[in-house]
């Protein structure tokens, strides 16, 4: 019989008390996967800038593993900071990652569905999904993070105020905002009724 | 934490397409796996080393042992010579046979490797 699978928790404790290398390799397997999708969403798909925030990430968790107090979970502490590491490198680079939304939205208007109206829903729902893609990047790194943590990591607001370490208000302030500009930007995606 | 309030749950219209698509969205994107593609390896060997012992802490160590040794050598002048002219005694009063000696030899072999092993674990 397989041996049960060892907590989330129990690593952590191996890490912090023995330095159990073993330990945080398993921890780092476990979460990679999550932590680099998320922040190639942050970046619009930039898979090695990802990539090493990624890694940045994971170092500074081994760095701060005993300040851990559980009073989340560790997937949730990753991606806090995670998101902490994507926000201090954008503004060390002191450039707009991914432009300013709402200039884009005057310049530029909806975009426009990439198929016609007799295109299967595979293919639509592929369409649309490029258009999101696109959408999410013209919005503010703070509108970008909600939406990525609320509806990517499928976080309560409370859970993504803690990763973005901002009042429940401000998270759900940004969500609004994100989704009118988003709304502005797919108004050609909209059914009918509703434009 | 408490989970108390989700996206779907904080009053969006359950007719809100946009709100669909975007959980259309996060849901493909919670289903996708990134390929470790050797970056547990990356974040591995960026580590620091582990933390060893300070290079003070021999030397230091030493110089504890040697005042301590000569603290009780300066508090009891007497004590080696009575205890190396008691040992010596004893020694002396014991029958020398050789199966004596082969069990102090071996006695004296099982501690040397003991605290080699020991060490060698340590290290």
């Amino acid at each position: 019989m397989a041996p049960p699978p060892v907590s989330d928790a129990q690593l952590i404790a191996r890490v912090v008390i023995q330095d159990d290398r073993h330990a945080f390799s398993e921890l780092v397997r476990r979460h990679q996967s999550a932590v680099r999708a998320t922040l190639r969403r942050l970046t619009s798909g930039n898979h090695a800038l990802a990539d090493d925030l990624a890694q940045e990430t994971f170092m500074l968790a081994y760095r701060n593993l005993k300040s851990f107090r559980q009073e989340a979970r560790f997937s949730t502490w990753l991606y806090r900071i995670a998101t902490n590491a994507f926000l201090a490198d954008a503004r060390k680079r002191k450039e707009e990652l991914l432009g300013d939304g709402d200039a884009e939205l005057a310049d530029e208007g909806p975009d426009m569905p990439h198929l016609d109206e007799t295109a299967g829903d595979l293919a639509r729902g592929t369409a649309l999904k490029l258009d999101l893609e696109r959408a999410l990047a013209v919005l503010s790194d703070g509108e970008r993070a909600a939406i990525v943590q609320c509806y990517h990591n499928d976080l309560s607001h409370e859970e993504a105020a803690y990763v973005l370490d901002v009042p429940v208000g401000t998270v759900k302030t940004h969500i609004l905002r994100a989704k009118q500009k988003l709304k502005v930007r797919l108004g050609a995606w909209a059914p009918q009724e509703d434009a | 934490m408490t989970t108390t309030t989700s996206p779907r749950e904080s009053g969006m219209p359950p007719d809100d397409w946009l709100d669909a698509a975007l959980r259309t969205e996060g849901t493909a994107h919670r289903d996708e796996y990134v390929d470790d593609d050797g970056f547990t390896a990356r974040v591995m060997s960026a580590l620091p080393p582990p933390a060893g012992l300070p290079a003070w802490r021999k030397p230091a160590l030493a110089v504890l042992w040697a005042v301590a040794g000569a603290g009780v050598a300066l508090a009891l002048p007497g004590l080696l010579n009575d205890v190396v002219r008691e040992v010596l005694r004893i020694l002396g009063a014991q029958p020398v046979s050789l199966a004596g000696i082969a069990t102090a030899v071996g006695g004296l072999a099982a501690a040397s490797w003991a605290a080699a092993a020991y060490t060698l674990r340590r290290t």
